[in-house]
C-alpha cells in the first residue's frame, strides 16, 4: 500500500468522523452525561483500584492512603510466589467452590428458566398469575435470601424436617451449614433466587419466534423435540449467549447470600462455603491487606477479561447477525 | 438499570437487616449512612482551648455509634437529654452503624479525615485506630473523667496501645461473658447451682446430669454452644483457653502462645462438652441469636453470653423483648466455673473517642466527659442493658441480681492484647476455630488431641506472621 493511500485514508476517516459527529451532535450530547458519570463511578475508582494494587497499602499505611509507599508490582509478585501472603490464605477452596458454584449455577439456571418459560409460553387459564408468581423469587432481596434460607437450612429446620421426617429420605439429619454439604446450601437458593429473571428474557425472547416457523416444521412432520432443537435453540442462541456471559459474571461475583447465610459476613462460611468474593473480601478487609487485595482484584478482572474474549470469540456470528 | 436499582433496593434492605452485629440487640438502626456535616464554630477550632464564647456558640455535634440498644439513636439521644437541656447551644446528631460495615466507614473516615466528632470503637479497634491516625490522644484529659482508678483493668488496657503510655479512648460500657441457667431445669436434675459452677469437673458432672432431663414435656441439652457460624467464635473459645492457663501472646506480644499444652487443654475442655454430647449438635450450625433464642425456649439448660440477655428478658416481646419466653422468668447468672488456673471470662465492650478530623474537639470532650459521669453511665447501663464502664458502678451494692452476677465475672476479666494487629489477628483465629468446630460436628475428620493441636498450630503459624509484620 502506498504511504499516500494511507494518509489519504486517515484524513478521510477524519473528515467522516467529523462530518459524523457534525450530524449527530444532538445524539452526541446526549450520551455525555453518561459517560461523564461512567467516568466517575466506574472507571476512576477502577484507575484508583489499579494505583492501589502497587502501594503498600495496610493499617498502618492506609491513613496515606494514595500516597502510600509505590513498590511497583511487589503485591503481584508476592500474591503468585508467596505463600504467606495473607490473600493466599484458604484461596484454594474458595477457587474449586467459585468454579463449581458458577459452573453449576449458570447451567441450571439456564436450563431451568428456558424450561419454564417454553411451558409459559403456551396459552392456559391463569397464566398472567403464574408468571408473575413465579417472579416472586426474584423479587426477594438476596440478602434476605441468605438469612431465609440459613434458617430453613438448619438442623432442625425445615429442609431436613421434610427430607428426613417426612419422606425418609435420609436415616439421619445432615449439617447443611458446616462441612461439605455447604456448597449445595449455597448453589440451591442462588438457582432458586436466579431462574425466574431468565425466564422471563426467554419468555420475552419466544414470544418474538414467529408461530409460521413452528407450523411449517409440524406440516413438515418434525416432531416437538426437534423443533427445539431445529428452531428454538438456533433461534435462541443470541439471547442465550447474552444469558449465558450475565450468569457467568454474576456467579463468579457472587457474595451476599453467603455473606449473610454465614454470621452476616462476620463467620467463615468454611472450606466448602467459602467464594471468591467472600474469601477476598474477608482477607483483604479483614487482614487490612488492601494492596495486595487491589491486586488480587485486578488479576481476577484480567481473568475475567479472558473469558469474556473466549465467550465473544464463541459467539461472534451469533452476536453480529442480530 | 435494573441492576443499579436493585443494588440500591438491596442496600437499604440490607442495613435494616444486617445490625445484628456484634450483639444481640436488633431495632431500628439509624439510616446506616455517614452523616458528616459538621458545622464548625469558628472560636472553638481556632483557639483549641475552649475559650468562654464556646460554652454558648451554637455547635452542631456528631456521633457515630453501634446499635448497643434496642433504639440506639433515641436511647443515646435520651441518655445525653439532660446535658443537651443544659446546654441550649449543643445540637447533636446520631449517626448508627451497624457492626458488620462501620469498620470500613471508620476507617474511610480515618483516612479521609470526613467523620464525626464523636466515635465509639469497640474495645479491639481502638490500637488499630489510633496506630492509624484516625483518634486523638486524650492523655493530658484524663482527669476529667477519672482516670485509671475508676475502670476495671481489663477495659483501661483498650484504651491504649500495648507498650505505650498514650491514651485514646475512654471506656463507655462492658461485655463480658458469664453462664445463663435454666433452674426449672437444675431443680428437675436435683443438681445445687451453688455447687454446679465451681470448676471445671463440676460443671461437666452438672452438665451430664442435667442432660435429657424433660421441662414441659421436652427433652432439654445441657449446653446451647454456637459453632462457627457466628461473630463470637473467637470471645467463646479464649474464656477457656485462659481457665486453663493458656494466653493469646507471650507476655511481651511478640510471639504466640494460644497452641501451646495449656491452651490445648482449654480447647479441648470446651469442645469436649460438645465432642461428649452435653451439646445438641444441631446448635453448632447457629449464630449467638439463635442459641439465646433457643436457651429461652427451654431447648437447652445452660448458655454463655452477655448482659444482654438479661435485659432482653425484662423487655416485652411487643417491643423486640423476649419476655414472653418460657426461660424469661426461670434464668440465673453465674460467672464461669474455675479451670485449672483459675476464673476467666472475656472482657469487651466500647470505648468512646474524640476524632481526629473533628472541628469541635472540646466541645466533643465536653459529651464524653458527661457519657462519663455515674449518672449517665448509669443511665446508659439501665437503657442498654450494657454493663457500665464505671467501676464504682459496677461494684456498686445497688446493682441488681443479674448485673450482680455480671460483675462478679469482671473480676476475672481479661481481654486481648491491645496491638494495632487485633483485627487481622482475630480474622485469622475466626477461620481456624471455625475449623475446630466443623471437627467437633464430625463433618472434617476425626475429633482427637491431635487434630485440634494441628488446627490451632496452623492459627499459630497465621497469627505469628500478623504480629511480626
Amino acid at each position: 500500500m502506498q504511504p499516500d493511500n494511507v494518509t489519504k485514508r486517515k484524513a478521510n476517516s477524519y473528515t467522516s468522523l467529523q462530518k459524523s459527529f457534525r450530524t449527530n451532535r444532538f445524539a452526541y450530547m446526549l450520551i455525555v452525561p453518561t459517560l461523564l458519570f461512567m467516568l466517575l463511578v466506574h472507571f476512576l475508582p477502577m484507575a484508583q483500584g489499579i494505583v492501589m494494587s502497587m502501594l503498600k497499602l495496610n493499617q498502618f499505611t492506609l491513613a496515606q492512603y494514595l500516597r502510600a509507599p509505590f513498590i511497583g508490582f511487589d503485591n503481584y509478585k508476592s500474591l503468585l510466589f508467596d505463600e504467606s501472603n495473607p490473600i493466599r490464605q484458604g484461596m484454594g477452596f474458595a477457587v474449586r467452590n467459585t468454579v463449581i458454584y458458577t459452573i453449576v449455577v449458570t447451567f441450571l439456571v439456564l436450563a431451568w428458566g428456558l424450561l419454564v418459560a417454553m411451558l409459559m409460553n403456551r396459552p392456559f387459564p391463569g397464566r398472567g398469575i403464574a408468571r408473575t408468581a413465579m417472579l416472586l423469587p426474584w423479587v426477594v432481596p438476596s440478602y434476605v435470601v441468605g438469612v431465609l434460607w440459613g434458617f430453613m437450612w438448619q438442623r432442625d429446620g425445615i429442609i431436613n424436617y421434610i427430607l428426613v421426617d417426612l419422606l425418609h429420605l435420609m436415616g439421619e439429619k445432615p449439617f447443611w451449614l458446616i462441612g461439605h454439604n455447604t456448597i449445595w446450601a449455597i448453589i440451591i437458593p442462588t438457582i432458586w433466587r436466579g431462574w425466574p429473571f431468565l425466564m422471563v428474557v426467554f419468555l420475552a425472547a419466544l414470544q418474538t419466534i414467529p408461530e409460521d416457523i413452528y407450523e411449517a416444521a409440524r406440516i413438515d412432520g418434525a416432531h416437538k423435540l426437534r423443533q427445539f432443537v431445529h428452531i428454538t435453540l438456533p433461534l435462541l442462541k443470541p439471547v442465550i449467549a447474552v444469558q449465558l456471559l450475565f450468569q457467568f459474571i454474576n456467579n463468579v461475583y457472587s457474595y451476599n447470600i453467603v455473606s449473610t447465610m454465614f454470621g452476616n459476613g462476620a463467620g467463615y462460611p468454611g472450606e466448602w462455603g467459602d467464594l471468591l468474593m467472600t474469601a477476598l473480601t474477608r482477607q483483604s478487609f479483614g487482614y487490612w491487606a488492601f494492596g495486595s487485595g487491589s491486586a488480587a482484584s485486578f488479576l481476577l478482572m484480567v481473568v475475567m477479561l479472558v473469558f469474556v474474549g473466549i465467550w465473544y470469540r464463541t459467539f461472534r456470528s451469533e452476536l453480529n447477525s442480530q | 438499570m435494573r441492576n443499579k436499582k436493585w443494588t440500591v433496593f438491596s442496600t437499604v434492605m440490607a442495613s435494616t437487616l444486617l445490625l445484628a452485629g456484634c450483639g444481640s440487640n436488633s431495632g431500628n438502626g439509624g439510616d446506616g449512612q455517614a452523616a458528616a456535616t459538621t458545622s464548625a464554630s469558628p472560636s472553638a477550632s481556632a483557639s483549641g482551648q475552649a475559650s468562654p464564647s464556646a460554652q454558648t456558640d451554637p455547635v452542631t455535634l456528631s456521633a457515630w455509634i453501634m446499635p448497643n440498644s434496642p433504639k440506639p439513636d433515641a436511647d443515646f439521644l435520651k441518655v445525653m437529654d439532660p446535658y443537651l437541656k443544659e446546654h441550649p447551644n449543643v445540637t447533636l446528631k446520631v449517626t448508627v452503624l451497624d457492626w458488620g460495615s462501620a469498620w470500613t466507614k471508620i476507617t474511610t473516615a480515618a483516612t479521609s479525615g470526613e467523620g464525626p466528632d464523636i466515635l465509639q470503637l469497640g474495645t479491639t479497634w481502638v490500637p488499630a485506630i489510633a496506630s492509624m491516625g484516625g483518634i486523638d490522644k486524650i492523655t493530658d484529659k484524663m482527669g476529667d473523667v477519672g482516670g485509671e482508678a475508676s475502670y476495671l483493668p481489663a477495659s483501661w488496657n483498650t484504651t491504649k496501645i500495648e507498650g505505650k503510655e498514650d491514651i485514646y479512648g475512654v471506656p463507655w460500657f462492658v461485655d463480658a461473658r458469664a453462664i445463663y441457667y435454666n433452674k426449672e431445669a437444675f431443680k428437675a436434675a436435683n443438681v445445687d447451682p451453688a455447687e454446679a459452677f465451681k470448676t471445671w469437673d463440676s460443671f461437666k458432672s452438672a452438665l451430664e446430669k442435667v442432660n435429657g432431663v424433660t421441662l414441659d414435656g421436652k427433652k432439654v441439652a445441657a449446653l446451647g454452644v454456637p459453632g462457627k457460624n457466628d461473630w463470637n467464635v473467637v470471645h467463646n473459645i479464649f474464656p477457656w483457653i485462659w481457665a486453663a492457663g493458656g494466653d493469646v501472646l507471650s507476655a511481651d506480644h511478640k510471639s504466640v502462645t494460644f497452641n501451646d499444652d495449656k491452651g490445648v487443654d482449654g480447647v479441648m475442655y470446651y469442645t469436649g462438652l460438645a465432642n461428649e454430647g452435653l451439646v445438641d449438635k444441631s446448635s453448632l450450625e447457629k449464630n449467638s441469636s439463635q442459641i439465646e433464642s433457643d436457651f429461652g425456649d427451654g431447648k437447652s439448660a445452660v448458655i454463655i453470653t452477655g448482659p444482654w440477655l438479661a435485659k432482653n428478658f425484662a423487655t416485652p416481646s411487643k417491643a423486640g423483648g423476649m419476655d414472653d419466653k418460657a426461660a424469661a422468668k426461670q434464668f440465673a447468672i453465674s460467672p464461669l466455673p474455675a479451670g485449672p488456673s483459675g476464673q476467666s471470662t472475656f472482657i469487651g465492650g466500647s470505648d468512646l473517642t474524640v476524632f481526629k478530623g473533628s472541628k469541635n474537639k472540646d466541645a466533643a470532650w465536653e459529651v464524653i466527659k458527661y457519657l462519663s459521669t455515674v449518672e449517665a453511665q448509669q443511665a446508659y447501663a439501665d437503657i442498654s442493658g450494657q454493663l457500665p464502664a464505671n467501676k464504682n458502678l459496677i461494684e456498686s451494692p445497688d446493682l441488681d441480681a443479674n448485673m450482680k452476677a455480671f460483675a462478679e465475672a469482671t473480676k476475672y476479666g481479661k481481654s486481648y492484647p491491645s496491638i494495632p494487629q487485633w483485627g487481622p489477628t482475630e480474622t485469622a483465629l475466626q477461620k481456624h476455630f471455625a475449623n475446630i468446630w466443623d471437627i467437633v460436628a464430625g463433618v472434617k475428620g476425626k475429633y482427637d488431641r491431635d487434630s485440634i493441636q494441628k488446627e490451632m498450630n496452623d492459627a499459630a503459624s497465621e497469627v505469628n506472621s500478623i504480629i511480626k509484620q
